[in-house]
This record gives structure tokens, C-alpha cells and sequence, in this order.
């Protein structure tokens, strides 16, 4: 079924096609519907013709009936007469009782060979001169030995029709004259045909000429729709009955059907017009909507930003191809899931449960940095836009996301990250050195000009032993005098740098942990997201302010975390979790915080140089971290430990004093 | 005589008196230039010896050190460079271009005027030397003939049969070769170009 339109299609004939069957299906419901009611409206017709038919025939039947049963007693009449057992009484009695029996007969007369009246039934016996129609036919009866008819005419003008009936008289094979039975023609009308079928028709007596012998028309002139001839077998007479029905053709009912087909015929035209406005109505939208379609698809394809539907159960609904490449999963394996997703990081899987639970809640942050992991098991940090997606209706189906690939920005941020804290160490060091190169020139110059004073009187005493000679002391102290003024210029510049390092002495303000916490955490977190470690930090909210120089605990805080994030790039990602962790110790009046990793551990003998100088485990590590770290805290009064992990990895703590106006 | 260019007042007057503690006659200069002004025309170093601190506020000193080279004094000036920390490539490099020697700050006095001792005698000598090449330049050809049969100890006979020429005339090269090389006797004439 399908496969023909679809050819046609490609064929390019989709309208011609389309069309033809439904219009030819409707021209031939239309004929159809146009021949029925003239097919009963000719049924009709027939059946009224037929009727008419045999009620003509049955007309006629009725007059051949009586006139036969006239003929019957006018034969009976003439055996007797040719008998010659009647007298004229009787004879007359006889012709009269015949006048009674038929009415339709207007006189029976007898006459002789010679033609002469000689008895008749009226009462008195007057004969007319005898027409050559009475002669002719009187003498084709006696001749023919039988029976005639003439043919009706009117004895006189004016007068009405009339027929007569010759019926020869023999007497043995004499000729003895005749009986003759004039019938009116109206009569025979009016007194056989029976009233219900005059009320129906006009009936019509014709001559052979196509003469009116006799019309009776009770109920008015027929209409010539139905009609019907019939000859009326007459031996020596022509005539024929012709009815002809006062009912016209049907009209009402034939126009009603008629109209009514038109009507529906046109209302199914309209229809029809109304549903190919609309079908093509349709077809336009339908082609402007695959346009749009297409347009989209192409849109989604060409897109570098991955998309992503989900519907209210947070089912995947749709994804595009720059999503799958990012996540490099084909589309048909993550087209219907439901999470946990096949690109979620296992150690990240709490957070996204906590988001999806967000979208199953309806509040979804619109931006949120993550990170994917792709089939290969890449590590990919994406930035998904999350946006409501609405039907028709404005009814709220799921969530649209929008997925960017940020690697590279990302990349970019660590190579600054680490190209600006490469410069800073190159800063510090040249400053170092420069500092160091000041210090030593500063200091060099007053060393080696008290040196060389010194040899040079050590030379003149020695000289002056060798030659036994007085040491003049007069050429001696101003070279001493000069050494001891450049000893206490070397000691004015140790004390200058002294106080030059003075300065930065650290300074102690209250200060809210979680504040210092806050403000080093993107730090932290940048380095975290390199190494794909969660930062986890629990600090109390009612936590004292503790005394601290901010900058210090900073700078402890983040050699502390980075050498816990460090510490475990080797373990597996799920176990990659870093713990920042506070509490009040009430006892000592003091706030302990926690670092803990659960990374690779320490070794003993390693945990007993941890904090020596120059001792690194890094490859470009300083070895003065720790130190550094060991020597701010001792600032604060408190002490830097650590402990092995239960849970594997290690637990640096350290303790800072609660401000004594603190909120406790 | 020793020549010590600091900008360091202190340095110079420590060294000037270590210097004198062990009898070397020395003159101070307190920069590039004022050292340089007074070298300047005709300055045929004998028996002089610097001492040239590598930073100096007018001008570095090694490229006093190339200055000098380029009049060509280098080979008689004995340089021996004083260096601060951090300079020892620079006077290393200096070393590979002809420089006596560097020392350190701070370094060992003594040893620093031993090695001056020796830049001075090394410097007297290459002057000594200069001045003999100088006037031997100023011999004819026939003078330096002379010269060379009188150095390998040929009476004048000898010497005007070998030349083809007369007695004479080889006693007035000889008389010339005498004056122009300044010395009194064929013996201190030999001491000369030994």
C-alpha cells in the first residue's frame, strides 16, 4: 500500500496521484446518486404504464364481454327467428327485453331480405333511409354468412356516433334478412367502463382514421403521459380504445431525491474543497516544519556544544552528536537512560546524585562545572547550562542542557596557574639572590679592607722582627684604627638587613576560620581539580575566631593541602578525597584543624626527617614547606604533628589559640 | 709600580697599605676612567702591575681589561682582577683573554701580593724585552748581519771576510750596532739578547 505513493512521490506526480481516485470515487458516487432517483422515478413510470395496461386491458375485456354477450342474444334471437317460431308481439318483446339488458345499445331493428324494417325496438317502426354504410355492411354480412360491425358514423350530422351490428338471418340456406343492433358509441363508454378506472383516465373510442368516436373524460383531459391503445376486435368495424392516464409524470418525489442529492452532492464538494484546503494547509505546515527540521538537525550537528534532554525522571530524551563526542558513548547508549550515567566519575558520584536529586526537585542551578568521563576513561571538565524544557502547552517536560567542552580553557588556566607560581618562585629566588648578592658585596668590602689592614701591620711586625727593628706603632694605628671603623661597618650592616627582615614580622588579628578557609579555597580547589580530588571541608558555623596572622595560616593551610592533594595522585580516583576538618577544643581554649589525605602514607624513617631542611620526597621540591609550615604554627603557639591515617594516607594537625574577645 | 683601580675608598687605601707593608710602590685610582686618563699617550708599562675591581660604578672592569688590550699593553701589564661574588664567570672568562690573574673578595692578602710581586717582575721583564726588540728594530740590514756574526763571538776579521767587506767599514756597523743598542761591550750585548 505504501510502496505506490511512495514511488509516485519520487515520481514526482504526488498531486495528480493523490487525486485522482478519491475525485474519480466521488464523480461515480455523483452519477450514481443522479441515476437512482431516475431510475424510480422510470420504475415509476413503468409500473403506471403497466397498470394502466392492463387496466386498459381489462377495459376493453369488459366491452368485448358485453358486446359478445349482445351478440349471444341476438344470435339466440335470430336461431329463433330463423325458426320462425316468434310472433310479432313476442318478437318485439324480445327486442325491447335486449334494449333493457344492454343500455349501451340505442335500437335493434329487424329486416328483411329486401332490407325493409320490419320489426324494431322502438315503438313505433320507422326506418330511416338506409346509408350506403348500412347497405354496404348489411351486404358483407349476408354475403360473408357472418356477423359485421359497421363503421361507426353519425346517422346525421350533429347526431351522436353510432355502430351497428349486422347479424344475418337464415333460414335453412335462405336468406331471411337481418338483425340489426345499433350501439351509441358514448354509451358504450359510459355504461362499461367502470367508474374508478374514468375517474382515473380520459378513455377515448378511435376510428381507423385516428378519428374521436366517443371521448369520456370525467375527471379531466389526460396528460398523454400514460397512455395506452387497444383495438377493439370488431369483425367489419375498426376501433381502438385509448386510454390515456390524468396523471402526470412524477415530480415531487424525483425532485426532492434530485435536489436532495445536489444539495448533498454539493455539501460533499464543499467538504471535499474544505478538506484539501486544509489537507494542503497541512502539507505546507508539514513542509515548513521539516524544513525547520532539517534546519535544526543541521544546526545540532554543526554544533561544538554538546545537548542534552532529559525529561522530568531525568531520563535521557535526546542527545546530539558533539555530546556523544564528548562523552564519546554513541547516542542509542544514552538515549533512554536513567541515572547514575555511564560518563559520571565514580569518585564524583555523590555530587551528582545530590544535583540529579536537585532536578527531580525542579531547582537546578543553571550553571554548574563538573566533570565528565569518557568512554576511554578520560577525564573531561564540562560546563553544563541547564534550562527548562516547555511544551505547546507551557507545561514543563524536562530539562535541556547544554554541555561545553572546557579542557582546554582549562588547560590553559592550569598552564597559567603554574607559569605565574613558576614566575613568582623565579621572583622570590632572584630576589633572594639579589638580596644575598647585595648582603655579601655590602659585607665584603669592609671584611676585606679589615683584612688587608691587618696583614699589612702583620707584615711591618714581621718585617720588623726580621730586621730587629722598633715596630713604629705611629704606622700601625691608623691601619687599625681604619680595620676597627670597617668591623663596625660590617656589624651596621648585619643589623640593617635585620631590621629590613623585621619588618614583614607577622601581625596577629582575630580572625573567623572559615573566612581564611573561604578565601584560599578556589586555590585549592584549582589544584584539587587537576589531580581530580574532592575537597571536603567541615568547620563547625559557631567555630571562635582564633589569633592568627591570616596570611601565615594561608600560606600553612595550602602547602598542608597541596601535599595532600600530591600525596594522592597514585591512588585510585574513588579514594581521592581530601579532608579539611576544624573543631573547639574547649580544654585547651584552642581551635585544632585537621588536614587529612588518604593517600600513599608516610614511611617511619621518612616521618622522622619530614621536617629537617632541604629534605623534599619531590623532585623539585625545596625541602622548606614543612619547615616553613612547622616554624608559622610554632609563631602561633602551637604545634605542627601528624599521625598515619587509619583509613590509609596521613593526617597533619595543628592548633591555633581561641581570641580571648571571641564569641564562645 | 702597582695600580689599584676601586671606587672603594676603603679598598684602595687597605690595599695602597698592604701594599706598602710589603715595600711595592702603588698608586690608587678611585675609577676606570681616572686610571685610564692617566695611562693615556705614550705609557710603556716595566715593572707595573693593576689591580682592577670588576664592578665599578663609571665603568665594568673588564672592559677596561679590553680597553688595554687593544693598545696592545696587555702583554706587559700584567691585570689581575678583583671580584665581588657572583662575578667569577665574568673574570674567569676574562683570564681566557690574556688577564695575570682574579681574586675573590675576600681573599688572602698575602697571596694576593705575592702574585702582584710576580706581575711586577714578569712586567719588568716583558718591558726589558720590548726595549731590546725596540732598538733592534733599529738596526740596518747589514748592521743585524754584523750583530749576529759578533753575537756567535767572530773577531772583525772574520766578520768583514764573511761579508766581503773591509775591516773598516764592520768597525762602523759595529760602533753603530753598539750605540743604537745602547750597551758598552760585546758581552753586555750578549746579556741583552739572551
Amino acid at each position: 500500500m505504501n510502496t505506490l505513493p511512495l514511488l509516485l512521490r519520487r515520481l514526482q506526480f504526488p498531486g495528480l496521484w493523490r487525486w485522482l481516485m478519491p475525485g474519480m470515487l466521488v464523480l461515480f458516487f455523483l452519477a450514481i446518486l443522479l441515476w437512482l432517483p431516475w431510475q424510480a422515478r422510470q420504475m415509476e413510470s413503468n409500473e403506471r404504464q403497466e397498470k394502466l395496461i392492463a387496466d386498459t386491458l381489462w377495459v376493453e375485456q369488459t366491452i368485448r364481454f358485453q358486446l359478445t354477450r349482445n351478440e349471444e342474444s341476438l344470435r339466440t334471437l335470430g336461431r329463433d327467428i330463423g325458426n320462425d317460431n316468434l310472433s310479432t308481439e313476442q318478437m318485439h318483446q324480445r327486442l325491447e327485453q335486449l334494449l333493457n339488458n344492454g343500455r349501451e345499445l340505442a335500437r335493434v331493428i329487424r329486416v328483411d331480405a329486401l332490407g325493409e324494417a320490419i320489426a324494431s325496438s322502438d315503438p313505433e317502426l320507422h326506418l330511416l333511409a338506409p346509408t350506403p354504410q348500412f347497405l354496404a355492411t348489411a351486404a358483407r354480412a349476408r354475403i360473408s354468412g357472418n356477423p359485421q360491425y359497421s363503421q361507426p358514423a353519425a346517422p346525421k350530422p350533429g347526431a351522436a356516433m353510432t355502430m351497428d351490428y349486422h347479424l344475418p338471418l337464415y333460414r335453412g340456406k335462405t336468406y331471411i334478412g337481418s338483425l340489426v343492433a345499433t350501439y351509441r358509441i358514448d354509451k358504450l363508454l359510459d355504461e362499461m367502463v367502470p367508474w374508478w378506472f374514468a375517474q382515473d383516465n380520459q378513455i377515448t373510442l378511435l376510428d381507423r382514421d385516428d378519428k374521436v368516436l366517443a371521448r369520456r373524460a370525467a375527471a379531466g383531459p389526460g396528460h398523454g403521459v400514460y397512455t395506452h391503445k387497444r383495438a377493439l376486435d370488431l369483425r367489419g368495424a375498426s376501433v381502438t380504445l385509448v386510454t390515456d392516464s390524468i396523471k402526470s409524470e412524477p415530480h415531487l418525489l424525483p425532485n426532492l431525491l434530485v435536489g436532495s442529492v445536489i444539495a448533498l452532492s454539493l455539501g460533499l464538494l464543499w467538504s471535499l474543497i474544505a478538506l484539501w484546503r486544509d489537507i494542503s494547509r497541512r502539507l505546507a505546515t508539514e513542509g515548513a516544519l521539516r524544513q525547520q527540521m532539517s534546519f535544526r538537525t543541521a544546526m545540532e550537528n554543526s554544533l561544538v556544544t554538546g545537548l542534552r534532554a532529559r525529561d522530568l525522571e531525568g531520563r535521557v530524551t535526546y542527545v546530539n552528536p558533539a555530546f556523544c563526542q564528548i562523552v564519546g558513548y554513541p547516542p542509542e547508549e544514552l538515549v533512554g537512560k536513567l541515572p547514575p550515567m555511564p560518563y559520571w566519575v565514580p569518585e564524583a558520584m555523590d555530587e551528582y546524585q545530590q544535583r540529579f536529586a536537585g532536578v527531580l526537585a525542579g531547582t537546578i542551578t543553571p550553571q554548574v562545572e563538573t566533570v565528565f568521563q569518557r568512554s576511554d576513561g578520560a577525564l573531561i571538565p564540562v560546563l553544563i547550562f541547564e534550562a527548562p524544557l516547555v511544551d505547546s502547552d507551557g507545561k514543563q517536560t524536562g530539562w535541556m542542557g547544554s554541555i561545553l567542552d572546557i579542557s582546554d580553557r582549562k588547560r590553559v588556566e592550569e598552564l597559567n596557574r603554574q607559569q605565574q607560581e613558576k614566575l613568582q618562585s623565579n621572583a622570590r629566588l632572584a630576589t633572594m639572590g639579589e638580596i644575598s648578592s647585595i648582603l655579601a658585596h655590602e659585607l665584603n668590602q669592609p671584611l676585606a679592607a679589615i683584612s688587608s689592614y691587618t696583614t699589612g701591620a702583620l707584615n711591618l711586625i714581621e718585617r720588623a722582627a726580621v730586621n730587629n727593628e722598633a715596630i713604629d706603632c705611629s704606622t700601625l694605628k691608623p691601619a687599625l684604627e681604619q680595620a676597627s671603623a670597617q668591623a663596625r661597618r660590617a656589624g651596621q650592616i648585619i643589623r640593617s638587613v635585620h631590621q629590613f627582615v623585621k619588618k614583614r614580622a607577622p601581625e596577629r588579628q582575630e580572625v573567623a576560620l572559615q573566612d581564611l578557609v573561604e578565601g584560599i579555597r578556589a586555590l585549592i580547589e584549582l589544584q584539587a581539580r587537576k589531580y581530580h580530588v574532592v575537597l571536603q571541608t567541615s568547620i563547625p558555623l559557631d567555630l571562635p575566631k582564633v589569633r592568627a596572622d591570616s596570611m601565615m595560616i594561608e600560606q600553612v593551610l595550602l602547602n598542608l593541602t597541596r601535599n595532600a592533594i600530591e600525596a594522592m595522585q597514585d591512588v585510585a580516583p574513588g579514594r581521592r578525597i581530601l579532608r579539611l576538618l576544624a573543631h573547639f577544643d574547649a580544654a585547651q581554649s584552642q581551635v585544632a584543624v585537621a588536614v587529612i589525605d588518604q593517600g600513599c602514607g608516610m614511611a617511619p624513617e621518612l616521618a622522622e626527617r619530614l621536617f629537617s631542611p632541604f629534605f623534599s620526597t619531590k623532585a623539585e621540591g625545596m625541602g622548606m614547606g614543612l619547615n616553613i609550615c612547622r616554624t608559622a604554627i610554632e609563631f602561633h603557639g602551637g604545634t605542627l604533628c601528624h599521625d598515619a591515617n587509619p583509613q590509609g594516607g596521613t593526617i597533619f594537625k595543628f592548633a591555633l589559640p581561641v581570641a580571648r574577645s571571641g564569641p564562645l | 709600580m702597582l695600580h689599584i683601580v676601586d671606587d672603594e675608598e676603603v679598598v684602595r687605601d687597605s690595599l695602597s697599605w698592604l701594599a706598602a707593608s710589603r715595600a711595592i710602590a702603588a698608586r690608587a685610582y678611585g675609577g676606570a676612567q681616572e686610571f685610564l686618563s692617566a695611562i693615556e699617550g705614550q705609557f710603556a708599562p716595566q715593572g707595573d702591575c693593576v689591580l682592577l675591581d670588576v664592578r665599578m660604578p663609571d665603568m665594568n672592569g673588564v672592559a677596561v681589561f679590553d680597553l688595554l688590550a687593544e693598545r696592545g699593553l696587555t702583554l706587559r701589564l700584567p691585570v689581575i682582577f678583583l671580584t665581588g661574588h657572583g662575578d667569577v664567570p665574568m673574570a674567569v672568562d676574562a683570564l681566557k683573554r690574556g688577564a695575570f690573574d682574579f681574586f675573590e673578595k675576600p681573599f688572602n692578602d698575602n697571596a694576593l701580593m705575592d702574585r702582584v710581586q710576580q706581575g711586577l717582575a714578569g712586567s719588568r721583564q716583558a718591558g726589558a724585552m720590548a726595549l731590546v726588540h725596540a732598538r733592534l728594530a733599529t738596526l740596518s740590514v747589514r748592521e743585524r748581519e754584523v750583530l749576529d756574526l759578533i753575537l756567535a763571538g767572530k773577531m772583525n776579521k772574520v766578520v768583514a771576510d764573511k761579508l766581503g767587506i773591509s775591516m773598516r767599514t764592520v768597525e762602523v756597523h759595529r760602533a753603530n750596532v753598539f750605540d743604537k743598542m745602547q750597551v758598552k761591550t760585546a758581552v753586555e750585548l750578549a746579556g741583552l739578547l739572551k
